[in-house]
């Protein structure tokens, strides 16, 4: 269009002064004043491609020199022998998990029996700290009161009444005491008032997450046992709650006495693996030497340099020579992988002759746990214990081979430290044994946190837009869609905010509700979850989604509904088989996008979703949402003002960015895909 | 209405003005108002949401006596709040900075209970000036570089395949989450961007001799206002694009045709008959521009913010170069801070709900104003 225009300027005018037109002045090369306009504005749409493809260049820059870095990470890591060692601790934490669940049943099934009494003990002592923290005020002086008093009788003692000049001040002390213990008996009374107000309230009967109420008869009794110990003047069990600690001690010693078999096996497990754990230790230490021997070579060269560079600048003679000195003390040398790797190679008879016996010995003593438990608890730990022997036997099957074949000389492939990258189970980062850096942990919290958050938006978002577009009075569209649309303004960390201060309380308080109980993962322990999460960012995308959802349903054509209804179809058949069918693909692209929207979203999920760095633990089903998590965009954003600038860590959470950032891209990319492959409609 | 057609034939007995009740219409009645309940069920939990912080965060920003504002929550910076009791049982509550004057003028008063609470005194004066610092030079570099990127793509450029696949990748970036972005300007801004120095840092990637002994050093601007604010501005550089774009477009050819007709040149027709129209529409989108950028804290979480600063801006320095690469504290990254990084209690409430009311308010305002203005222009604007 623009080419085709008369512009009249670049075009030589032989007959200038005869013209209409006339040409202006300002040339300059060749090049007129509306050249120079059209350059400044071609010359900022370029700067702005530009900067956008920098985007992409210092993102992948910075990112992709996170694998080489990464390769020579893992090459330290088998080199120093931390790899071999990491064979047998894995199979010490396979046999760990193992050993702690089977001991849990253990311990629920002896506290089977003085189940009650220990209810009971445990609500008292919840009640006893909750009014300690209800009265902790008046609680305060009357202490300080107390400690005055007993200042007060240390300064009498230490005066001598024989003394003249020590008279008057005794005299003033009396006073003082005299006076404090009338406080004291006016704190008494006033402290006995408040708690047995305190006792009163709601505040004070709250147990704590799962704790179980004890049985109602008891009631009477232990808040008479409470109100007894509350009070300032006693030092002592009331009667009752003695009564039950020795009921408690004595069912348990009966139970022990029960379950000795059970007890004996625990031992025999735990025995078992001793000499495996203490040759672990053995050669972790000289592995973690060993790393520490690398990091030293592998800076040498840097340090040399700082030296001579620092003796370059200083002005002082001697100190240049002390610097000097210390750049020639700096060893610059191959580390010597062989020597390293030796204790190692020495050690694997020594392993294999271990493993064997514990290998068998564990297959025996696992047949020895019960089968038969009551509680539901040791039921469940019991069943727990079977997954973990089983992982157990894998492991040390497994790491037999590994230990048997392993050779420090093995190279590291490329496809290796990419993949333990992109499928890595860990993101452990400032430990001093070595930093791992796996994607699973922290993508399957973004990817749980954005699929409930979709589940939660997307019928409410797409019912509002049908709703609105299709059903709603003109009136009520006026008002609803402005009202969505301002949603979509409420800053993230605002939300975040609500979601962290208020939000997760109610939702945890919801969640303990009785009716409520079918919902999987209720009652919620903890208030930062991955429900709380979804919930808050769903929130966030619905205006996103009820936007292009509306959008598509305007976009359909009005000839399509009046046919539809010309047709005899009711307003409703014309909605949900002309209308939406229609535009499902808009619908679809108005989901991805708000799937875009939610996965990036940095400060809702940094504040609300927990902060754990695990995977999420699948075992509950649905219930998986009541447990705390990660995402990419919080680890980020919590990591990285923490790190150095070009560090191996620092890289990870670039790379982790350019993840972020091809997924945004994907996303965007399929919705107009989407859009424009069902728009030939 | 519609649904006549599937009456059945009328009968001389009955009223044929009586309205039919088919299950078809019963259903369509329920379905109606299920999804009725869904759009109402939203803007409950807004309502909700709203309600609760105005509640809680009113009651800090309004007094019932003169001036009817807590005006010192808006001109004090954030400070520790201390909270003690002294010995006779009297409680104190004040700012780090009274209580040092409270200890010299009590010298002999002893106290018990003190406890500290950081962030949760004074007020929100520094965060605010950085907000806006951040969100004035984002939005001056946004505009500009968007606006005319627009122009550009707009009225003169050619069309084809090249001008295609760039407005494509400009959409894809706007979908970019912000995050990356921060990422992207920590990279750029904090450590490769040049400046002019006498003495360029180790970092520095390229130096370049200048006259006068300067250099002008590739070595980053480092944490500070200007790098946030070229962040933010990129992040919502192609949003701004898009959106001057498109009122661009709106303006009919006509308009430049019958300009061009005339005699005009290419930019008197330009920024005579197309700009002053295309205003509205970009004004609209430099609004919702300011709401976007003022909301978020990921991008300047590392190449801006700061969580405590005890002078403002202009106090901290004497020169423009200075005065710009200075970190500062924002209004979301001080949310953030008292929301997750500081030890929960009674004393700090006031200080969190009182700052989200008002940040809330603020950017409430403007997105309000920008959702005004753009069902105001499409009324208005017919051609």
């Amino acid at each position: 269009m623009s080419q085709t225009a008369p512009t009249g300027d670049n075009k030589p005018n032989p007959e200038a002064g005869s013209v209409v037109f006339k040409r202006k002045g300002f040339q300059f090369m060749g090049l007129g004043t509306q050249d120079f306009i059209r350059f400044f504005f071609g010359g900022n749409a370029s700067l702005a491609i530009i900067i956008l493809i920098l985007i992409c260049v210092f993102l992948a820059k910075e990112a992709f020199m996170f694998f080489p870095q990464h390769h020579a990470g893992l090459k330290d890591y088998r080199q120093s022998g931390q790899e071999f060692v990491d064979y047998i601790g894995d199979e010490i934490g396979a046999h760990t998990n193992l050993y702690s669940s089977a001991n849990i049943a253990y311990f629920a099934e002896v506290n089977r029996t003085s189940r009650e009494e220990d209810d009971i003990l445990r609500a008292h002592r919840a009640v006893l700290a909750n009014l300690e923290n209800l009265t902790s005020k008046t609680w305060g002086r009357f202490e300080r009161e107390v400690d005055a008093l007993e200042d007060v009788g240390d300064d009498l003692e230490d005066l001598d009444p024989a003394k003249e000049e020590d008279q008057p001040k005794i005299a003033a002390l009396q006073e003082e005491k005299e006076r404090l213990e009338k406080e004291i008996v006016k704190f008494r009374v006033e402290l006995k008032e408040e708690v047995s107000a305190a006792i009163n309230t709601n505040e004070a009967w709250e147990l704590g997450v799962g704790s179980d109420a004890p049985p109602p008869e008891s009631l009477p009794k232990l808040r008479e046992a409470v109100l007894f110990e509350a009070s300032p003047e006693v030092d002592e069990e009331h009667p009752y709650i003695a009564e039950l600690k020795a009921v408690s001690k004595a069912k348990k010693a009966a139970a022990v006495e029960e379950f000795a078999d059970f007890k004996a096996t625990l031992k025999a497990m735990q025995d078992v693996v001793r000499p495996l754990k203490s040759l672990h230790s053995e050669i972790r230490s000289i592995a973690s030497e060993n790393k520490a021997v690398l990091v030293k070579l592998s800076t040498a060269a840097d340090r040399k340099e700082a030296w001579i560079k620092g003796a370059a600048a200083t002005k002082d003679p001697d100190e240049k020579a002390r610097m000097l000195a210390e750049a020639e003390k700096v060893v610059i040398e191959a580390p010597d992988y062989d020597a390293m790797a030796e204790p190692f190679y020495e050690v694997i008879p020594e392993h294999a002759a271990l493993i064997a016996p514990i290998d068998t010995e564990m297959a025996v003593l696992f047949q020895q746990l019960p089968d038969k438990v009551e509680t539901r608890s040791a039921h469940e730990n019991l069943k727990r214990a079977k997954v973990y022997y089983d992982r157990f036997v894998k492991t040390v099957a497994e790491n037999r081979e590994n230990i048997k074949g392993w050779s420090h000389e093995k190279p590291v492939s490329a496809v290796e430290s990419v993949s333990s990258f992109l499928f890595g189970r860990d993101w452990i980062t400032n430990s001093s044994w070595h930093d791992v850096y796996g994607l699973l942990p922290i993508f399957t919290g973004s990817l749980l946190i954005s699929i409930i958050a979709l589940v939660v938006a997307v019928p409410f978002a797409v019912s509002a837009a049908i709703y609105v577009n299709q059903l709603a009075p003109l009136r009520e569209q006026n008002f609803v869609k402005p009202a969505i649309e301002f949603i979509e303004a409420i800053p993230s960390v605002v939300l975040g905010f609500f979601g962290i201060l208020v939000f997760g309380e109610t939702l945890r308080v919801v969640s303990q509700v009785e009716w409520l109980q079918w919902v999987p993962g209720f009652p919620m322990a903890e208030r930062l979850t991955i429900l709380n999460a979804g919930l808050l960012l769903a929130f966030m995308a619905i205006p996103t989604i009820f936007t292009l959802t509306e959008d598509a349903l305007n976009n359909i054509p009005q000839a399509l509904t009046e046919n539809s209804l010309a047709m005899g179809a009711s307003k409703l058949q014309t909605v949900f088989r002309v209308v939406v069918p229609t535009a499902v693909s808009g619908i679809i692209a108005a989901v991805l996008l708000g799937f875009g929207r939610i996965i990036g979203e940095t400060m809702v999920v940094l504040l609300v979703a927990g902060n754990k760095i695990k995977i999420p633990d699948f075992t509950e089903g649905i219930g998986v949402i009541a447990q705390p998590t990660h995402t990419m965009t919080g680890i980020i954003a919590q990591e990285l003002a923490e790190v150095d600038a070009g560090s191996l860590h620092w890289r990870a959470l670039f790379m982790v960015g350019m993840v972020l950032f091809a997924i945004s891209l994907i996303v965007n990319f399929s919705a107009q895909r989407v859009l424009k492959r069902f728009q030939k409609i | 209405m519609h649904d006549q057609a599937t009456d059945p034939p009328l009968q001389k007995s009955e009223n044929p003005f009586q309205k039919k009740i088919t299950p078809q219409k019963r259903q369509d009645a329920v379905v109606s108002t299920v999804l009725r309940m869904a759009t109402y069920f939203i803007l409950i939990c807004a309502a909700f949401i709203f309600l609760d912080i105005i509640r809680k965060g009113a009651p800090v920003v309004f007094q019932t006596e003169f001036p009817f504002v807590n005006t010192k929550f808006f001109t004090d910076s954030p400070e520790t709040l201390m909270t003690f009791e002294t010995e006779d049982g009297t409680f104190y509550k004040m700012d780090f900075s009274d209580y040092s004057q409270w200890k010299r003028d009590n010298p002999e008063g002893r106290i018990v209970e003190e406890h500290s609470h950081a962030y949760s005194g004074g007020g929100i004066f520094g965060p605010l000036v950085g907000t806006a610092l951040l969100t004035i030079i984002c939005i001056i570099v946004a505009l500009f570089v968007g606006l005319t990127t627009a122009v550009y793509l707009n009225e003169y450029s050619s069309k084809g395949r090249f001008m295609d696949m760039v407005r494509l990748a400009i959409m894809n970036l706007a979908g970019v989450p912000s995050i990356v972005f921060g990422l992207f300007g920590l990279g750029l801004f904090c450590f490769v961007a040049p400046v002019i120095t006498g003495e360029p840092q180790e970092r520095s990637i390229l130096n370049i001799p200048l006259f006068g002994g300067n250099f002008l050093a590739f070595q980053g601007w480092g944490t500070s206002m200007i790098a946030g604010g070229f962040t933010l501005a990129v992040m919502i550089l192609p949003v701004i694009i898009a959106a001057c774009e498109e009122s661009l477009k709106a303006i009919p050819m006509g308009f430049r045709e019958a300009s061009l007709a005339l005699g005009a040149t290419k930019w008197q027709s330009i920024s005579k008959s197309v700009l002053p129209y295309a205003f509205p529409g970009m004004l609209t989108a430099s609004i919702l521009g300011i709401t976007r950028v003022a909301g978020e804290t990921a991008p300047i979480m590392f190449t801006a913010a700061l969580a405590h600063k005890d002078k403002l801006p202009w106090q901290d320095t004497d020169s423009i170069g200075g005065f710009f690469s200075q970190s500062v504290q924002a209004m979301p990254y001080h949310i953030y801070t008292v929301a997750a990084r500081i030890p929960q209690s009674e004393y700090t409430k006031p200080m969190q709900f009182g700052s989200v009311f008002v940040f809330m308010v603020l950017v409430m305002c403007f997105a309000a104003l920008s959702i005004f203005m753009r069902i105001n222009y499409r009324k208005r604007v017919k051609w």
